[in-house]
């Protein structure tokens, strides 16, 4: 990859999985810093302003804290975050947590959301793709929005501006996702440009952040994404 | 070695003798079978009233009939027999339960099956007992009542009120916490008995207090023996509930236990397993066994004690989950919506076969995504692998010719191969509920139809 080198600061609890992850990315990415719990990595964000934040849903608030119903997760660093340093994304990363964490830290404002047990040059591309500003949609995440937005019963949007469902284009490609194409494929397949394959997933994103649908937490909450 | 002589001496003088020498041992081996058939000292989960009886019956090798007749006769010297009997009931303990008995079967849960069941109405017998001690009782309360024989015969008023008493608290007790878990008796029949009981010492209690006049002080202080008893049917009943609460709060603890458990492994050891997974690579042995050992934890953490219900999605969850363990691959399965097809259907049966194939031929990667509403699914199984073309396969392999295209094609539905862009071959099955093209009135009536086959399948 001939990118520029995009700067991460990666916020886990876990001092393994940090350590794997770090050994595991490609070289045009650089760890700037490391933190294991919300407050910690508010400050470290803040003092390195990366491009990208990989960001676990499940945190403790304070180091010493166990994770548990009082955690406050990746959705607090998020808002706490992200009004010092505009221009850093989030992506989050999780080991199959609770549908309703994930849904809740999208919508906190994370760029995309991938699974823990991807490999590091997935991981990899996934950084390279937020710190482009597109959005990252798992299959299962593309599942997700298709059921959430009521997709699979056949509700599609009439007009651009819908907030609570997709486009009949933004199906198609979210479909394509969900049965495990990567973007470049989806382009192909529906014969647009891969252009215009982000710009349907960010659309998508933003719905999945503003719509005020509610099965989307309550689906979330009723079934488990993961 | 002196002390090996004797035996080799023994044997040396065992041998010339075999022929005419295997009556005794021939006698010991059948002891020593004897021996080894004897069945333990188990007492039977279908007896009369406790089993003891029956399993030493069964034990000795001896008539039911005559167990039960010695242990009236020990009982008749010296109360040896109802000792000895009452020793058996609390230490002899009951036979497995066996699974495939008859009655276990025809019960409707496991759990009730499990407990005895007892030919005898011990309850009824008790009742039987103290409604005639009752009778005996108020008979001599109204006859000597009446003639003013009054404090000499207190003391067999004393043994009639005590005994009626006694055995109606003995039945109400039986009936609650015995034979409320016989399945062959229940809640109901405890009620009744219990009533029943009541009433017995109502009456004798009405006796006593007519009678009070005569009997004085004693007399009413005697009363109080029938109210007692009368307290004392009822609160078996909060023995019983205290025995249900403390049941309760031993499953709630073991549940918070569990909760607490599954935030510990989520927080360690899934992580682990994640790590190693991508540490070892996509498709080795490793990684194979790590994912397959997250998705059953996961399985055990989340899903609970609720039973998987067996949608589509679950079961080709399932089904990627057993293949991942027999073949290099590595499965996502994927659903939206909420597919009316049933897991046993044809569209999941040519699922699998598709899956299979893209496990055993591509490996690697494979997406699973499953779509569906009341009225139709779509299922695509889509791998990496070097694909293939359907003109290229040769015509006895019946995999996918067969298995899956044939079979939806049988089902009324669609399925097609095609290489997936970026290589790979994709699978797409089809299966409506309602035909492509239909009529619109035909159409709506179907769909009616298939919601409410939907419906009924919730409830």
């Amino acid at each position: 990859m001939a990118e520029t080198v995009v700067r991460v600061v990666i916020v886990d609890d876990h001092s393994i999985f940090r350590s794997g992850l770090r050994a595991d990315l490609d070289p045009s990415i650089e760890v700037v810093g490391e933190a294991a719990d919300a407050a910690s990595a508010v400050a470290v964000i803040e003092a390195t302003a990366p491009d990208v934040v990989l960001l676990d849903v499940h945190l403790p608030a304070a180091s010493g804290a166990t994770s548990g119903p009082d955690a406050a997760g990746g959705e607090a660093v998020i808002r706490g975050a992200s009004p010092a340093v505009p221009a850093t994304r989030f992506l989050a990363l999780s080991v199959s947590d609770a549908a309703e964490d994930v849904v809740r830290v999208i919508r906190a404002g994370a760029r995309g959301y991938i699974t823990k047990g991807s490999s590091g040059a997935e991981v990899s591309r996934a950084v390279h793709a937020v710190a482009d500003g597109d959005a990252v949609f798992s299959p299962r995440l593309a599942g997700f929005v298709l059921d959430a937005f009521g997709a699979a019963v056949g509700e599609t949007a009439t007009t651009s501006d819908e907030l609570d469902r997709l486009s009949s284009r933004e199906q198609e490609v979210m479909r394509l996702i969900a049965r495990g194409y990567a973007y470049k494929e989806v382009a192909a397949e529906l014969f647009i440009s891969m252009k215009t394959v982000e710009s349907h997933v960010s659309a998508v994103l933003r719905k999945l952040q503003l719509s005020s649908r509610y099965e989307l937490t309550a689906w979330a909450s009723a079934r488990r994404l993961l | 070695m002196p002390s090996t002589t004797p035996a080799t001496d023994a044997a040396g003088a065992a041998a010339p003798h075999t022929a005419d020498a295997s009556a005794p041992p021939r006698g010991e081996a059948s002891a020593a079978g004897r021996t080894a058939e004897r069945p333990p000292l188990r007492r039977p989960r279908d007896c009369a009233v406790s089993g003891v009886s029956a399993g030493l019956a069964r034990h000795l090798g001896r008539p039911v009939w005559l167990v039960r007749a010695a242990f009236v006769a020990l009982t008749l010297v010296g109360l040896g027999g109802a000792l000895l009997y009452a020793w058996l009931w609390v230490f002899v303990p009951w036979e497995e339960p066996s699974r495939d008995a008859p009655g276990a079967r025809e019960a409707e849960g496991a759990r009730v099956s499990d407990e005895p069941s007892r030919s005898a109405p011990v309850a009824w017998i008790l009742t039987g007992a103290s409604a005639a001690a009752v009778l005996l009782t108020v008979a001599g309360i109204v006859l000597f009542g009446a003639n003013g024989v009054v404090w000499s015969s207190l003391p067999v008023w004393v043994g009639g009120v005590v005994a009626s008493t006694g055995l109606a608290v003995s039945a109400g007790a039986w009936a609650t916490l015995v034979d409320r878990r016989d399945p062959a008796r229940g809640p109901r029949h405890e009620n009744v008995v219990r009533l029943v009981v009541t009433a017995a010492l109502v009456v004798l209690l009405l006796a006593q207090l007519s009678a009070l006049r005569q009997t004085g002080v004693a007399g009413f202080l005697f009363a109080l023996v029938p109210i007692a008893g009368i307290v004392l049917v009822y609160s078996s009943i909060l023995v019983d509930r205290w025995r249900e609460l403390t049941g309760e709060r031993i499953r709630r603890i073991r549940e918070e236990q569990r909760a607490e458990m599954a935030a510990h492994l989520h927080d360690s050891v899934l992580q682990t397993l994640a790590l190693i997974q991508n540490r070892a690579g996509a498709s080795s042995e490793v990684a194979r066994l790590a994912r397959a050992q997250e998705r059953e934890l996961r399985a055990w953490l989340y899903d609970g004690d609720a039973p998987a219900d067996s949608d589509l999605a679950t079961d080709l969850r399932d089904y990627a989950a057993a293949l991942e363990l027999d073949y290099p691959v590595r499965i996502d399965v994927v659903s939206a919506g909420l597919p009316a097809e049933r897991a046993s259907g044809e569209v999941a049966a040519a699922s699998r076969e598709a899956m299979l194939n893209a496990a055993r031929h591509a490996g690697g990667d494979v997406s699973v995504y499953i779509e569906g509403n009341a009225s139709a699914v779509d299922v695509y199984v889509r791998d990496r692998g070097p694909g293939f073309d359907l003109e290229d396969i040769p015509d006895d392999r019946l995999g996918i010719r067969q298995s899956i295209l044939g079979r939806m094609r049988r089902a009324g539905g669609t399925a097609t191969v095609r290489r997936g862009a970026g290589g790979g071959t994709e699978v797409h099955l089809r299966f409506a509920a309602t035909p492509a093209s239909p009529p619109p009135p035909s159409a709506g009536a179907r769909a009616a139809t298939a919601d409410t086959t939907r419906e009924g399948r919730r409830g």
